[in-house]
């Protein structure tokens, strides 16, 4: 393979056209068309599977379509596996980045190509090289850093060397934004824009509607499958694309009535815990949650939301700190005891945490109180009486079952979230935990998810909200509390807050001033 | 069915090992000489642990039966069935009770560690003797002869020369653990080692293991390190010690059976087992009616054990005098050898 | 004790020390190319077997030592072919199928030695090849620059071990495979091709160390190895996966077997204890392991099957 040279080779023009992709029971792609041409920024939008990963998947050779065919500057060509399009010019940055943390950021960019020394490496010139992208695209890294030593943001940028390193003229990234801090964004979309400025074709794959509007010159919408339309990002607005992901109209930004503020429900005071890997995963937690408030918490994946979550829930030991409930110290309470006090938890793995997979949707709306009344009596359930709450629910919360008796893990995770909502709302808790309530679900459950969780909120509940999603948090948020390395950085009223704060928060600068992020 | 298809072929995998490995020491080798048709041959069978001809525990064993069959008249007379290789008791306990069920006469369980299985199977056929060696113990059972060999004796007549031929006044013996025959006979190679020369330095290292040949060979290793000129050592995985006192060129004594054709040039002699002594008390006991009860012990008096010199090793007269001296006092019981 | 400070005892004790890592060292460098690239192999001491055997009988009929190497290697190579399409193609879960593949080795060598032999006829190894020059260094000469040549190959492997997975692209696509094959996959290194290749190399290394076992000791019998594969597995986590960390395992081993057998010897180690003795080396590679294994983690993907678009 040659040398990989600049930006000479820029210049690709891809057309795919009639893809179809089968899976067993799914048709993944069916007949989709898709273009992206030098120097412009195509997103490729639409809802968890709707078919783009599968497409993206074809285009660089790890699956194989059924029918349709690619075209590359108009010349039919096949991609039968990653080399090939590698070969052709077309690089991909994956969702979850395909590093190998155990390696240097040099030893990841060269792996799988050959080596000017043969048979040896030669990890100085790859380095020279990389310095060389790296002051062309702005994407400052170490060559010699090993990555598991880098940041999350650091790694995105490996990634796109390695595509750009190996003469990629067609970027495809995948949601390349999910895990970044919203500088990080602006970072990346500036990189992104120097490579089309370079001649580079890229494909964008999101489902922030506004990160969409900002960076796209084209928008194709996928839903279930097929290609709903390709507009300019010109004619697009958020409210036009979120319909053409749903198929009806979507209400983005529920209403928020203001709501009288109660007495504190929920009192975390100076918590610390072990994370799973046994370091400190909380480093002294202080947050107040009142009866008929949202309180969200922001902040970058891993940096102590799970393990807030968890304490709260009773299902992670604290190692100093109190935790109330309704002013009943909790702190060393077991779940339940927990639950009879008013919290309900909507956890952040919701097949893992959350319901039992191969349980009825019925057995799964009861699983917290089939053994209390009036759902059983002396020891003996009522199936009757469990029957008719189920029903209820199910309509209630609009849980999309063929039966209550189906097993959990058949619906999709937009059901299972709402059965899961349904069982922990039913109870009108005093206190609410959701975690990641909407992660992977699609926008019609998520609006709904949405207007529940106001609904309680105007109902007294004091609900913790954990979630990564920033659009999420200010659409539904009364305060706002940043989390990073599992301290509290700050706490701002959504009225006062500013995305550009919360994002210098989220990368652990605190919000008065100063400018140190705590020690590590 | 994604897990199902990836446990098939580990799961077929091991049944195939499984199988291997059972054909590979558990069926072994099974030869039987006929008997003419017309005569009522007398039928032995024995199960033993290693191969038939090991130079060691199981040869000695085959070797006495041949001897047996041409003594009493060749095949037609005797009939001699042997599986070797059966180092998984379970699969000698399978062939014991195979040869029992055919209505062998006597069927020898030539393995200490076959015990457990023959205490279960002997009761089961009444009408067949079997023996059990080497052991002391017939369980109580009617139907058990037990053997084994005073190992000590031999191995104190060895230790006896082996003091006069070392040089450096050092001697090494290499054992497995220090249990039953192999402690019988490294005690009394050390006893005999110290009745000619006192000031003599016995190096005994037991390796701990029975079958761990690189672990004998280091041991060897180490003794020949600390001065040893003269080296012995018994069990099994002993052959590594061989090597080594091969390489190094110090003298060996072998016990089991005559170990000359490991190391022609360094080998002085060996205690070789001939059970056909007690084999002849038991065929007779047997034709008489009487299947078992008793323990037998082949040792120098009876003729069961013999010590058998290397012919090409240029062993000084008086040291072979020395040696035969030793084992006539043995036998006529004016030197008592002490058995721990 | 102060027996054993002689020069002569040291010497020898040292000297054993090399020799006694020798078989270890080749399965364990195997192995390690193996689990780097995230396959498990627990057949090795079969595999060793079957390497023993054939090394031993061909020097038997043959008198030839290096057609004999070449025999182990050759049937190392089957075995790991084999093994590589169990746990690389067929996926099998590659804790049983290795062991089927030992159960495997230890049946059929042993099958194949009573059928074929029966006798443990003494066979002669490499000659010791004393090193002009350094094996004339008083002592140090003696403990490293006397032996024969297959004791000299198996340490000479160790730093074109670690040179190859460090220093050459063969390496970093295994390495790479073993931490994120799907990462590796993605750039177009095939996964299966580099854990063929690793695990055929592992294996007919294992197969090396057979013969290098047998042709030293001069000798075959049943079940020669008395295990040496399972403790080669355990030397690679000992080394942290690193070649020299191997070696240093692989030494420390052999090194407390030698002297444990030399205070036998002496009788520092009482008759009464030498049973207790004998699990020493066991003991402390285990106690190592446990603190290595605190210290340092394994190939990301070791033992996991690797299968696109998952």
């Amino acid at each position: 393979m040659p040398r990989p040279e600049t930006a000479d080779r820029a210049g690709l023009d891809l057309e795919m056209r009639g893809i179809v992709k089968r899976f067993p029971g799914v048709v993944a792609n069916d007949h989709v068309d898709f273009d992206v041409h030098e120097g412009e920024i195509h997103t490729l939008l639409g809802e968890n599977g709707a078919g783009k990963s599968t497409l993206m998947k074809v285009l660089y050779g790890l699956y194989h379509p059924d029918e349709g065919e690619i075209l590359i500057n108009g010349h039919p060509t096949t991609i039968d596996s990653p080399r090939d399009a590698i070969n052709l010019g077309i690089g991909m940055i994956h969702q979850h980045f395909m590093l190998v943390p155990t390696l240097t950021v040099a030893e990841n960019v060269t792996l799988g190509l050959r080596s000017p020394r043969g048979p040896l490496l030669d990890l100085d010139s790859v380095s020279e090289r990389i310095e060389e992208l790296s002051a062309t695209y702005g994407l400052q890294v170490d060559p010699g850093a090993y990555v598991w030593q880098l940041s999350v943001g650091e790694q995105q940028r490996v990634e796109i060397l390695k595509a750009l390193y190996r003469n990629a003229t067609l970027l495809a990234l995948d949601e390349p934004t999910a895990v970044l801090t919203p500088q990080e964004v602006n970072e990346l979309f500036a990189t992104m824009r120097s490579m089309t400025a370079e001649g580079h074709a890229l494909i964008f794959i999101s489902h922030k509607l506004h990160e969409v509007l900002e960076i796209s010159d084209r928008i194709t919408v996928l839903r279930s499958g097929r290609n709903v339309g390709t507009i300019r990002a010109e004619e697009a607005s958020r409210e036009r694309l979120a319909r053409m992901m749903v198929g009806r109209e979507v209400i983005l930004e529920p209403e928020k009535p203001p709501v009288e503020v109660d007495g504190v429900r929920l009192m975390v005071k100076g918590v610390r815990a072990l994370s799973n890997r046994g370091t400190e995963g909380l480093r002294g937690v202080d947050l107040d949650v009142r009866g008929g408030e949202i309180l969200a918490v922001a902040g970058v994946s891993g940096n102590g939301q799970r393990e807030l979550a968890e304490i709260i829930a009773g299902l992670r030991p604290t190692t100093a700190g109190t935790v109330a409930i309704d002013g009943v110290d909790v702190t060393h309470a077991d779940p339940g005891r927990r639950r009879d006090l008013g919290l309900s938890y909507i956890p952040e793995e919701r097949m893992r945490d959350g319901a039992v997979r191969d349980f009825s949707v019925a057995e799964n709306l009861m699983l917290h109180q089939f053994d209390k009344p009036p759902y059983a009596r002396h020891g003996f359930l009522d199936f009757a009486e469990i029957r008719a709450h189920c029903d209820l629910l199910i309509r209630q919360f609009d849980v999309k079952t063929p039966n209550p008796e189906a097993p959990a893990k058949t619906l999709s995770g937009g059901n299972i979230q709402k059965m899961i909502l349904a069982r922990e709302l039913s109870t009108n808790p005093k206190v609410l935990v959701a975690a990641q309530p909407t992660r992977g679900v699609d926008i019609g459950a998520t609006e709904y998810i949405h207007r529940r969780l106001l609904d309680q909120r105007e109902a007294g509940t004091a609900t913790l909200l954990i979630s990564e999603d920033l659009d999420e948090i200010l659409a539904l948020a009364d305060r706002i509390a940043v989390i990073y390395e599992g301290e509290i950085m700050g706490v701002v009223d959504r009225a006062d807050a500013n995305i550009e704060q919360i994002g210098l928060m989220m990368a652990g600068i605190r919000e008065e001033a100063g400018s140190t992020p705590p020690a590590a | 069915m994604k897990q199902l298809r990836n446990w098939t072929p580990a799961v077929l995998l091991v049944v195939f090992a499984l199988v291997a490995a059972a054909c590979g020491g558990g069926s072994g080798d099974t030869t039987t000489t006929a008997g003419e048709p017309a005569a009522e041959p007398f039928r032995i069978a024995v199960v033993a642990p290693s191969a038939s001809n090991d130079l060691a525990f199981t040869q000695s064993m085959v070797d006495a039966l041949n001897m047996i069959q041409s003594e009493m008249g060749g095949a037609s007379a005797v009939e001699v069935a042997v599986t070797d290789g059966t180092f998984v008791v379970e699969d000698a306990a399978a062939a014991i009770k195979d040869y029992a069920s055919q209505g062998y006469d006597l069927v020898i369980a030539h393995g200490s560690q076959y015990g457990g299985s023959l205490q279960e199977i002997a009761p089961q056929f009444p009408d067949v003797s079997f023996a059990w060696g080497t052991a002391g113990d017939t369980f109580g059972l009617p139907n058990v002869f037990a053997y084994e060999a005073a190992s000590h004796e031999g191995g104190y007549v060895m230790g006896v020369m082996a003091a006069a031929l070392s040089q450096s006044h050092v001697v090494g013996i290499v054992g497995p653990i220090e249990v039953g025959d192999a402690k019988l006979y490294v005690d009394g190679f050390k006893a005999g080692v110290l009745a000619q020369d006192p000031t003599a330095d016995v190096k005994v290292n037991y390796t701990g293991s029975f079958s761990d040949v690189a672990l004998a060979a280091t041991a060897a290793e180490s003794e020949i390190a600390a001065g040893a000129d003269v080296l012995t050592g018994t069990a099994q995985m002993v052959v590594g010690a061989v090597g080594v006192a091969k390489e190094k060129g110090v003298l060996w004594f072998g016990t089991q059976a005559d170990q000359t054709q490991l190391a022609p040039d360094i080998v002085v002699a060996s205690q070789v087992y001939h059970w056909e002594v007690v084999l002849r008390q038991m065929i007779d006991l047997i034709k008489g009616g009487t299947l078992g009860g008793n323990a037998y012990v082949i040792d120098l008096a009876n003729g069961g054990e013999v010590i058998s010199y290397n012919p090409g090793f240029d062993l000084p007269a008086e040291v072979k005098q020395l040696g035969e001296d030793t084992i006539a006092g043995i036998k006529d019981g004016s030197i008592a050898v002490p058995r721990s | 004790m102060a027996e054993f400070f002689t020069t002569a005892i040291i010497v020898s004790t040292v000297a054993s020390t090399f020799r006694f890592a020798t078989s270890y060292l080749y399965a364990a460098i195997g192995e390690t190319f193996g689990q780097r690239s995230g396959v498990l192999n627990l057949g090795v001491d079969g595999i060793m077997l079957l390497g023993a055997f054939g090394a031993y009988y061909t020097v038997l009929k043959s008198g030839n030592l290096w057609l004999a190497l070449a025999v182990a290697a050759a049937i190392g190579m089957l075995m790991g072919l084999a093994m590589a399409y169990a746990s690389v193609t067929l996926q099998a879960e590659q804790g049983i199928s290795g062991i089927g593949f030992y159960l495997f080795g230890l049946g059929l060598s042993d099958l194949l030695f009573q059928k074929l032999v029966g006798t443990p006829l003494p066979i002669d190894g490499f000659p010791n090849l004393r090193i002009p020059l350094l094996a004339d260094i008083p002592i140090v000469g003696e403990m490293l620059f006397d032996h024969s040549i297959i004791v000299y190959g198996a340490f000479l492997l160790v730093p074109v071990a670690a040179f190859v997975l460090n220093r050459t692209t063969v390496g970093l696509n295994i390495r790479a495979v073993g931490e994120n094959p799907e990462a590796a996959d993605t750039l177009g290194v095939s996964v299966a091709k580099v854990r063929y290749f690793t695990v055929i190399l592992g294996s007919t290394l294992a197969g090396i160390g057979g013969a290098a076992l047998a042709t030293e000791l001069g000798i075959f019998q049943q079940n020669l190895t008395a295990g040496q594969g399972f403790i080669a597995v355990a030397l690679v986590y000992f080394g942290a996966w690193r070649p020299l960390g191997v070696m240093f395992g692989a030494l420390l081993y052999g090194f407390v077997a030698a002297v444990v057998l030399q205070l036998k010897t002496l009788g520092v180690i009482p008759l009464g204890a030498s049973d207790l003795a004998a699990m020493l080396p066991a003991l402390i590679t285990i106690l190592a392991l446990v603190v290595a294994v605190q210290r340092e983690r394994q190939p990301a993907a070791l033992t996991k099957p690797y299968e696109r678009g998952e």
